[in-house]
């Protein structure tokens, strides 16, 4: 059969209904609530497989897609048509996205049960999740960037709301009140870009704006000074940065962990954050159309480099997955940037699985390291160590999504990342501009290697640093909810389920390169308008399935469409690009390994080399400061309160009520009207039971009426006098 | 149906005099009477809603009524509602029966009070209704009456300043509406009877627009000036900066329902003026002040929001936000377009039934707390922890806040996109500037929520209770609202499109 809104729908509705039916009920019984929402994304989980199966490696393949909308609203009048669409586009890249909100979000309702099960508002925290799922999946199905739009918009407020779980903390009020703001901040940008567009070409789904781009519509249309492409790319490329946490708006991302740990895996990690570098994917012929490339690529590079060293300097474990997190989105955003389009989908999807382990292992381990005397839970890598012993299961799945991260080869985040920093380097050896960017993705790499494996040192190995805490911490055993969730995410780090060839492109090849094997290449195509010209004809008949196209079997080949000499070029340099990266992880993990595990020297080795840059490091290299205490306390709050006094205290006092006599008279005026009126008006309702003082109240109530018949009559013979006596 | 609209202005004036027979201190039949007399309302007003025909772009025909009053004068009691007024009238019967439930707690001369309330509401619909211009100035005056006294005797600690400024304020913006009235009278007037009109509809397209008045030896364009001379009278209503500062102060002191109303109900007048009066009457003199108006939007939409962000009282942070969200109805008006007029005309119900929740959320928490501090003017906090202590409250509160600075899903956002839709072609700079409205707006309402919300339960806040049976009963159809018409605005838009794409055509033509 064929596929129909009816095979998708179920996917997003399901949560839905949980979200809506959770909501009703969260309040008699939190554990139906807790019920409702897991089964219902796991049953959504289970509808996207099939999608999933059917779409990748079905008979569809390539280039099929569905695009089937309905009118949202409709204002159109006899003379002007004006109407709001929404509606499902669905293609490979939908249904690979799909499968992983769904599939990681199912294992993380399966983990919060575990995590939360102690929290007494933990219906509420499904509720929530739900409502956010749904929205991410509606993100996903999205045909146009407006219902894109109103979707991400739901993921800010679900994230809002997550990270100010624990509504006692002060400090998660404000770490969702700045995570919302900044946000939003790229948001409004992101809509001024939709609007540009919509106003030039009359839609905003993403068929016709590949078209028109391909048709070159927007040719000579200017907006704010610049070409409308770029504009309207760059305001929507603003979204991404701020949805994405990239530079300059990456601050909000570390305070996000305020929110319980799961949320964290799921919105902060795996699904929200990523859905920016989706939307960048997703416009990519647009910051292509508008020359935006060059600076996406330094965006992403300089926010890889910058929030791997901040992560170094970090002792709370989830801050080091926080800033782990900006700086792989990082590398995903430069992966745009250089035309890695496949490979920064690839990074997507494999950093989602591996960071999202990541994270419920740090949940794993916070929640059982328990400080009785406090009773609070302990994040600060400083007081642990040695866990390794205790929490053997955790220490497995976080030592394999540590080599996933680090880009140990045979891992997915070697074969993602290193295609993407084959891609830099070979754009580096093209233009000057790129050198930049290549060296600070690579220097990254190394980071990353060495930041997280002093994570893992840190954490697993060595000696107890806080004994008693060591010794209340119960021996781990395999448990569904905490384990099983674990196990099948750390499964799925491997590379061979992203890439038959297993360490990337042009270098050892183990399985011959064949359609299946590099299933991630071949059958995700990156948008371009001119596949989508030969069907005008069905989209405009509002056809919801197009036909299926030829079936591209064989070989991907990733130098398509160069000569002989740039195809030797790139291979040469991507397997250079190969090896260096190996050499670089490794030497991060020696390195790591050094410091923290033999202990040949110590980390304050560094810290005395470049004292300064390490305080910097450790106050987020001030933008914080800088955003808060000077932009939003000093100079907006210095605004608000100047305008406000300007309204009230200068405006109001002497302008419109007049200099101080005036005023004075005006409240003799009105102390006469309180006199006489008012205390009247309080008695006067009086008058229809009390007969004999009716008359006289009828009387002096209709001074009021008086008054305004004198007033109606002087004035209106005034005007009269004045418009037509001849003055 | 003739009749219908009658009926629904008269039945609060039918409750007004049952209240004042029912002997004095029987406060609880008072009280139940009005609730029972604005249900009625209610009722009727959904039979006007079933009777619309939205496929008509003008006045509905079958639900017009119009007979002489006054026939030396040629006035008219002339009563007729088209989509810009439907909304309008619905919101208003809503909002009343909102208020009278909201206003069972109060206890100071409940006849009076009830009584007052009523007749705000027949002269509140009246002004939707009236397609006479003499009946709407009388309508829109009456409205003054109830509401000074409504201020004056029930409001806070400095009732008469604002009671009298509110009042002083309007009345200035009235008369000069009245002279602008009394000159197309007498442009209009028939040389040989001597009649002129008050017909709003027949004033309608321009006719004016090469008419000039001697002033002073000075040969001034009819239209424009006399376009300035109303849209200041409703400019004043909106409010529109620079005569805006009486809101703060009225908001501040009226009592919870007043207030509902007054945000909810009163600002659209000034709006609803532009659209009904000064907009038809003078399409010519719309399109060439067009500019000046989107930045006055422009300026109330962040003016508004800096003013509001600098608050400590929630009800005058509130306020502020009114003037703020009546912004954006002024730029959507401004730009002319379907996209816009449509979204500002929704904005005009989105924004009654979201900020009324705001309202009656302040006054539900005023009546716990007895006072409004955000912040207490010595540093201290004003409220803290309110998320664990109220949690009801809470989730209505939320729903509030951000239908109000525009979530979407929530009913804030769909006409702020229209808007802005509308607006970018035609201003693109100045829609550039006003999403930065959207940006404050969201920084104001979440500030003021994480300081009162978040953290653990001050001690002043521990004996608070949640909300009772009766305040979650009145809350929910607006939470209804707000949620139904951001996922599905259908409804609402259908009302409007025609005879807002009416209006767009006749400005369009200019």
């Amino acid at each position: 059969m064929d596929y129909t809104i009816t095979s998708i729908a179920p996917i997003i509705l399901l949560p839905f209904f949980a979200f809506v039916i959770g909501a009703f009920v969260v309040s008699k019984s939190q554990k139906l609530a807790v019920g409702i929402s897991t089964a219902a994304i796991i049953g959504s989980f289970l509808f996207s497989l099939r999608v999933f199966f059917d779409f990748v490696f079905g008979k569809y393949a390539t280039n099929y897609y569905i695009h089937k909308y309905f009118t949202w609203f409709d204002i159109s009048s006899e003379t002007q048509e004006f109407v709001v669409n929404m509606g499902i586009y669905f293609d490979n890249m939908s249904a690979v996205m799909m499968l992983m909100v769904t599939g990681v979000g199912s294992l993380i309702h399966v983990f919060s049960i575990f995590y939360m099960k102690e929290d007494k508002r933990v219906g509420h925290f499904f509720v929530y999740m739900s409502l956010f799922i749904s929205a991410m999946i509606g993100l996903v199905l999205s045909d146009n960037l407006f219902s894109l739009f109103v979707f991400w918009e739901i993921m800010g407020f679900c994230s809002y709301s997550l990270i100010g779980f624990y509504v006692k903390a002060e400090g998660a009020g404000v770490a969702s009140l700045k995570a919302f703001m900044t946000t939003r901040m790229g948001d409004v940008f992101f809509l001024l870009g939709i609007l540009s567009i919509w106003t030039t070409i009359g839609s905003v789904t993403y068929v016709d704006i590949y078209k028109a781009i391909h048709l070159g519509e927007f040719n000579g249309i200017t907006a704010l000074g610049m070409p409308l492409v770029t504009f309207a790319g760059l305001a929507i490329f603003m979204g991404t940065v701020g949805k994405s946490a990239q530079f300059p708006l990456q601050v909000w991302l570390p305070d996000a962990m305020w929110g319980p740990t799961p949320c964290s895996a799921l919105i902060h990690a795996a699904t929200m954050v990523s859905a920016g570098v989706y939307l960048s994917l997703r416009i990519y012929p647009l910051l292509d159309a508008g020359g935006l490339t060059t600076i996406v690529a330094y965006v992403g590079a300089i926010t890889a480099f910058g929030a791997a060293t901040m992560a170094l300097v970090q002792t709370d474990i989830k801050a080091v997955m926080a800033y782990s997190t900006i700086s792989q989105l990082g590398y995903m955003v430069l992966g745009i940037g250089v035309g890695a389009w496949n490979a920064a989908f690839m990074h997507l999807i494999a950093h989602a699985i591996f960071k999202a382990a990541l994270f419920l292992s740090c949940g794993s381990i916070i929640h059982e390291l328990h400080d009785h005397h406090t009773h609070s839970h302990v994040q600060e890598m400083t007081r642990m160590g040695g866990l390794r012993k205790k929490m053997p299961i955790t220490f497995m799945v976080m030592l394999f999504c540590t080599f996933a991260i680090s880009g140990v080869p045979f891992f997915s985040g070697f074969v993602s990342k290193d295609r993407i920093l084959g891609d830099a380097l070979l754009r580096a050896t093209e233009s000057g501009t790129f050198i930049p960017v290549a060296i600070l993705g690579f220097s990254a790499a190394f980071l990353t290697a060495f930041y997280m494996f002093r994570m893992m040192f840190l954490t697993f190995f060595g000696e107890p640093k806080d004994k008693d805490l060591y010794h209340h911490t119960h021996q781990e055993h395999l448990s569904i909810t905490r384990n099983v969730p674990l196990i099948i995410l750390a499964t799925f780090t491997l590379g061979i389920f992203f890439s038959g060839s297993l360490t990337g492109q042009g270098f050892v090849k183990v399985f011959p390169k064949d359609h299946g094997y590099e299933w991630f290449q071949t059958l995700i195509e990156k948008p371009d308008g001119k596949n989508y010209l030969e069907h005008k004809k069905q989209l405009f008949a509002f056809e919801d399935v197009k036909p299926e196209l030829e079936l591209r079997h064989g070989h991907y080949d990733p130098n398509h469409g160069m000569d002989e000499h740039q195809a030797h070029h790139s291979h040469a340099v991507h397997g250079w690009g190969a090896i260096m990266s190996i050499i670089i992880a490794f030497s991060g993990i020696f390195l790591s390994y050094s410091v923290y595990y033999k202990k040949r020297f110590s980390p304050d080795f560094f810290v005395n080399r470049v004292p300064g840059y390490y305080k910097a490091l450790r106050n987020k290299y001030y933008f914080d400061y800088f955003y808060i205490d000077i932009l939003i306390q000093k100079v907006l709050f210095g605004l608000n309160n100047l305008i406000a006094f300007f309204d009230m205290g200068i405006y109001d006092r002497y302008v419109v009520d007049g200099w101080e006599k005036v005023n004075k008279v005006c409240f003799k005026i009105a102390k006469r009207f309180d006199d006489s009126v008012i205390d009247l008006g309080v008695d006067f309702t009086g008058f229809t039971v009390k007969g004999g003082s009716s008359l006289l109240k009828v009387v002096q109530s209709g001074k009021v009426q008086l008054y305004f018949i004198i007033a109606i009559v002087v004035v209106a013979g005034y005007i009269a006098t004045l418009l037509y006596g001849g003055i | 149906m003739h009749g219908l609209l009658s009926w629904i202005l008269w039945m609060p004036v039918i409750g007004l005099v049952g209240v004042l027979l029912i002997p004095k201190g029987k406060d609880q039949i008072v009280r139940y009477f009005s609730l029972v007399n604005t249900i009625v309302t209610m009722v009727l007003s959904g039979i006007l809603y079933m009777n619309f025909d939205n496929t008509i772009s003008g006045i509905q025909p079958h639900l017009m009524e119009r007979v002489p009053w006054i026939e030396q004068f040629n006035i008219f009691y002339y009563l007729g509602v088209d989509g810009l007024s439907l909304p309008m009238i619905l919101l208003t019967s809503l909002l009343f029966f909102i208020c009278i439930l909201s206003s069972w707690t109060i206890t100071k001369s409940v006849r009076a009070y009830f009584a007052l309330f009523l007749m705000l509401q027949a002269s509140v619909n009246g002004v939707f209704m009236s397609l006479d211009f003499f009946l709407f100035y009388v309508f829109w005056e009456v409205m003054l009456i109830p509401m000074f006294f409504l201020i004056g005797i029930w409001g806070g600690e400095n009732k008469e300043y604002a009671a009298v400024k509110f009042f002083l304020y309007t009345f200035f913006g009235s008369i000069l509406m009245l002279v602008g009235m009394v000159a197309l009278y007498y442009v209009t007037s028939d040389p040989t009877t001597g009649l002129g009109s008050f017909d709003l509809i027949g004033l309608k397209g321009g006719q004016f627009r090469h008419l000039t008045v001697p002033i002073f030896g000075y040969e001034l364009p009819f239209n424009h000036l006399f376009f300035i001379f109303m849209f200041i009278g409703f400019a004043i209503k909106v409010p529109v900066f620079p005569f805006h500062t009486w809101l703060p102060h009225a908001h501040v002191q009226a009592p919870t329902a007043v207030s509902v109303i007054l945000a909810g109900v009163l600002l659209k007048m000034g709006t609803y003026g532009f659209l009904r009066i000064s907009f038809p009457i003078f399409p010519e003199s719309t399109v060439y002040f067009a500019t000046a108006i989107a930045v006055l939007g422009l300026i109330n939409v962040i003016y508004g929001a800096l003013c509001a962000m600098a608050q400590n009282d929630m009800k005058k942070l509130i306020a502020y936000s009114s003037v703020s969200h009546m912004g954006f109805v002024m730029l959507g008006m401004s730009a002319m377009t379907i996209q816009g007029m449509n979204g500002a005309v929704l904005q005009m119900f989105n924004h009654g039934t979201s900020t009324a929740m705001m309202f009656l959320l302040v006054g539900i928490l005023y009546e716990r707390s007895h006072h409004r501090w955000i912040v207490r003017p010595d540093g201290t906090k004003g409220f803290g922890g309110l998320y664990t202590q109220l949690p009801k409250y809470t989730v209505v509160f939320i729903i509030a806040m951000f239908a109000s600075m525009g979530l979407p899903g929530l009913s804030g956002f769909i006409s702020e996109a229209l808007i802005f839709i509308g607006m970018y072609k035609v201003y693109t700079t100045i829609t550039v500037l006003a999403v930065i409205g959207l940006l404050i707006g969201a920084a104001y309402l979440l500030w003021m929520f994480k300081r009162m919300f978040y953290g653990e339960v001050i001690d002043s806040v521990k004996g608070y209770t949640d909300m009772n049976g009766r305040e979650i009963f009145y809350m929910l159809p607006l939470c209804v609202a707000v949620i139904l018409f951001g996922i599905y605005p259908t409804p609402v838009l259908d009302m409007m499109k025609a005879s807002v794409g009416d209006l767009v055509r006749l400005l369009g033509s200019f």
